[in-house]
């Protein structure tokens, strides 16, 4: 009796099971060609897809621009908030946003914004100076707390007499900005998607002063949620001021796939419709699936800097024979192929193209076996990271380990030690070395964010430890110098500078590099680096 | 048992304080100085040293473990150093996902893993016991990284048939409810989003539940084959038994004690979190999220993960030691001994 009441048991429990496994997998089979399916809806009526899927390596983190620093935040932010001015699409050149117009003090020290009328944020409020000054405001002494990555670059600080000293509400939409010192740079500073972007004052009130997880600006889509470690949704801003520029496809969905290739793979499969963060290596693959590659220069640079206060590298003659030693445009070809330029200046062509014209150390590996020997050059203790960086996407060891290989060839012995990314920034400080292989990805556009870095105090900026007196007088100069041509010769002439005094081995400027779903128009990734999604559509 | 449950429950208390010492002080031994990471590339030496203090990183070490602790038994593990967000929180958002993954594979590496152990054992020396100890060597020798890229090639890549990585289609999220997305979509009745979650689970469960599988069917054969060669089993064969009552009844449910012991233990270690599995498919559970807290030196979240996988850990034990006494009559934990 009980083995038959249990055998009744098991022959059910296995029915149940078999059904189950049917229901499921007759499911699957029904939802196969959906695999992907967030791309292949579609508005009625249209032949334009009603949603995009965008793919990138990391969740962001977080959606408030006072209160993040990173990339994988940027590229969302960029489609929510918008700044008192925008970047042209093409170049780092600034235009009017929810600024119409401003004026200038003849001094430099007073920016009067004109602002848009009629603008609402997302969450109904009314964009006006008041707006503009309690953003702007948060991220001032004392109010700023010491998480707010950006705060002090975009809005400086009072110990340093820099940046903004008071926002003043002139009427409902005119606002003025008080600077402590001149600075040319702060008008590309109101472009950035880092600090910049005007926030909703409900929203603040709403949240805490913390809009992380609640973002809310003018933008021309809307944040509908965000689930941690895979995705962020957002909709079409219907009520978007701007109808010239209006949202195009509904929905834009941003996926965090943290492995590049699980990431070409979901491009190819039609899971997603962009991928970033991919490198030469996956073109072809991509390609040949039928996917496009969008391949623009970065606003980055890719250097090994000396040491300029150690032994062997603190005589410029030196730091010029290893220069001399190094054939770069071979490297950059044999390290990143097409997806790279060689470096000619600190900055991209793009930002200053007048630094076509600076003269840089030529290789010359016989005469470098002359001047190593004249200047004593036998060791080389060199310092790395491990990390794919984003102007160098075959990481520090990597390159390093290549410059060693020139090195050998001209009798000069090196030893590498290299670390993840986060120590390493630690050792820099605190071990020593000969040379060390560092970056910079630009945050603004404007030449003083990629010049100035030679000028800086902090070590983690300024790994070369150089310290110029004329140097740093340029840099001064050049920052309260107004735009064009007398800027210009100021930069050039620092450019020249770091040329001649051999303080970095300039290498490459990194490319975007994204791919993307042939259907997809109108995508661009902005050499800021971040990916604006109203004009983007795809067909069917 | 009550009180050998209650027993084993504050035993707890020293494990846990146990392993929050260790993490707390391998974290702030061992990391890179989170005011780096946290303040990004404009950080100066000033702010730096501002944040630090802010966040009680100048203390002492212990007078910061003591307020760690303090916080934790009220229920606050703190606040996450990069995001913002609390723990608590930020655990809660990704914990849902490892623990489907978690059952799935592993409902799938026992159903599996016994079946063919036990074929393995009755069948030993044939084709069937070769063929099943093959797969289980290569279940325990391919790393998933590797399995997991050549299925998603495979599976997704090559035919379309699932999709590559994720965990449901972005505009179908579930809200609310368990966090387990297909008890969530089954009980609101939305089958669209049940059937494309269940697409999105079945390459990293399959992955996933390989090397546990494997484990499983080895340990089921040894101890099949032990139980096998007892006197009860000739006794009850003599009596004129079936082999598969005899199977069955006499030499599984013996033979099954060290194997839960083995199930219990792969369960612990992949709701500890599958950071390969989880990265290869996008699989946004707590395994990935730890690993990159770590590189960030987000102490919070570090510690406030290793306490729950701690928990897990200590409960999971106890409900095996609990399905013992069900599986075997003469363990009594109860029971003095005479």
């Amino acid at each position: 009796m009980k083995r038959g009441s249990f055998m009744k048991k098991s022959k059910k429990l296995l029915a149940l099971a078999l059904a189950t496994a049917m229901v499921g997998a007759s499911m699957v089979g029904c939802g196969s060609s959906r695999a992907g399916s967030s791309t292949s809806g579609t508005t009625s009526g249209s032949q334009m897809a009603d949603t995009i899927t965008f793919a990138q390596g990391a969740d962001p983190r977080g959606l408030d621009p006072a209160y993040v620093d990173d990339g994988e935040s940027a590229k969302i932010m960029c489609n929510i908030y918008e700044g008192l001015l925008k970047y042209n699409k093409d170049s780092t050149e600034v235009e009017p946003c929810l600024a119409k117009s401003w004026d200038i003090s003849d001094d430099g020290l007073t920016y009067t914004f004109h602002l848009q009328e009629g603008v609402k944020f997302q969450d109904g409020t009314d964009f006006n100076a008041d707006a503009v000054k309690k953003s702007i405001d948060r991220q001032l002494e004392p109010n700023r707390s010491s998480d707010m990555p950006y705060a002090s670059f975009v809005y400086g600080a009072e110990a340093d007499n820099t940046g903004v000293k008071a926002v003043k509400v002139v009427d409902t939409n005119t606002v003025e900005i008080d600077l402590r010192s001149a600075n040319t740079a702060f008008l590309k500073n109101m472009a950035m998607c880092m600090a910049a972007p005007i926030v909703s004052p409900t929203a603040l009130e709403k949240n805490k002063g913390n809009l992380n997880e609640a973002p809310c600006g003018t933008g021309p889509y809307t944040f509908v949620s965000w689930n941690k470690g895979q995705s962020v949704v957002l909709k079409k801003n219907d009520n978007y001021w701007d109808k010239d520029n209006a949202a195009k496809t509904e929905n834009i969905v941003f996926r965090f796939i943290a492995e590049n290739a699980a990431r070409v793979t979901a491009l190819n499969n039609g899971e997603v419709d962009v991928i970033d963060g991919i490198d030469d290596t996956v073109v072809p693959t991509i390609q040949d699936a039928g996917n496009k590659i969008f391949n623009e220069d970065g606003m980055t640079i890719n250097y090994m800097a000396y040491n300029t206060k150690s032994d062997t590298f603190k005589n410029a003659a030196a730091r010029k024979a290893v220069n001399e030693a190094i054939n770069v445009p071979e490297l950059v070809k044999a390290l990143y192929g097409d997806y790279a330029s060689v470096a000619n200046s600190v900055m991209p062509t793009f930002m200053a193209p007048y630094d076509t014209d600076i003269q840089q150390t030529q290789y010359d590996p016989e005469k470098a076996k002359t001047d190593l020997a004249a200047a004593g050059v036998t060791k080389i203790k060199m310092l790395t990271y491990t990390n794919p960086r984003p102007y160098n996407t075959k990481g520090g060891q990597q390159l390093a380990e290549t410059i060693k290989g020139y090195l050998d060839k001209v009798g000069v012995d090196c030893e590498i030690d290299a670390y993840d990314w986060t120590t390493y920034k630690q050792k820099i400080e605190t071990e020593s070395y000969d040379v060390a292989f560092y970056g910079w990805t630009g945050d603004n556009g404007d030449p003083d964010n990629f010049m100035n870095l030679l000028a800086d105090k902090t070590v983690s900026m300024n790994i070369a430890r150089y310290d110029d007196f004329t140097y740093r007088a340029l840099i001064q100069k050049g920052i309260a110098t107004k735009d064009g041509a007398d800027r210009d010769a100021v930069y050039k002439q620092c450019e020249q500078m770091v040329a001649d005094q051999n303080v970095w081995l300039l290498i490459s400027h990194s490319k975007n590099l994204c791919g993307y779903n042939s259907k997809v128009q109108g995508f661009y990734y902005h050499q800021t680096g971040i990916t604006p999604f109203a004009g983007v559509t795809k067909t069917k | 048992m009550f009180k050998y449950t209650v027993k084993r429950i504050l035993q707890l208390i020293p494990v846990l304080l146990g392993v929050s010492i260790i993490v707390f002080l391998i974290m702030r031994v061992f990391s890179p100085d989170p005011a780096g990471v946290v303040l990004g590339q404009h950080a100066t030496p000033d702010a730096m040293q501002a944040w630090r203090q802010e966040n009680g990183l100048n203390d002492p070490i212990w007078l910061q473990y003591w307020n760690f602790l303090i916080d934790a038994l009220r229920g606050d593990l703190g606040t996450s150093y990069y995001t913002h967000s609390p723990v608590t929180q930020e655990i809660a958002s990704r914990f849902p996902a490892t623990v489907e993954l978690a059952i799935c594979a592993i409902i799938l590496a026992s159903v599996f893993g016994v079946l063919l152990g036990v074929i393995s054992s009755v069948k030993k020396n044939s084709l069937a016991d070769h063929a099943s100890m093959i797969l289980a060597l290569i279940g325990v020798s391919m790393p998933i990284f590797w399995s997991g890229m050549l299925m998603i090639i495979l599976f997704s890549g090559t035919w379309h048939l699932l999709p590559s990585s994720g965990r449901i289609d972005p505009m179908l999220q579930p809200v609310g409810g368990t966090g387990l997305y297909l008890i969530d979509t089954l009980f609101s009745g939305d089958f669209e989003a049940f059937g494309n979650a269940l697409q999105h689970l079945i390459l990293p469960t399959v992955a996933l539940s390989l090397y546990s599988m494997a484990i499983i069917t080895r340990m089921t054969r040894s101890s099949m084959l032990e139980t096998l060669d007892q006197d009860y089993i000739r006794t009850a064969e003599a009596k004129g038994l079936t082999r598969g009552r005899v199977v069955q009844h006499h030499a599984l449910r013996n033979a099954m004690i060290p194997v839960t012991t083995v199930i219990g233990l792969q369960f612990g270690s992949l709701l500890g979190g599958a950071v390969l599995t989880e990265t290869v498919f996008a699989w946004p559970g707590i395994g990935k999220y730890t690993v990159e807290c770590i590189l960030k030196s987000d102490f919070p979240v570090v510690q406030g993960v290793v306490l729950l996988i701690a928990v897990i850990f200590v409960l999971l034990n106890l409900v095996v030691d609990i399905i013992y006494a069900f599986l075997d009559p003469r363990i009594k934990y109860a029971k003095k001994e005479g």
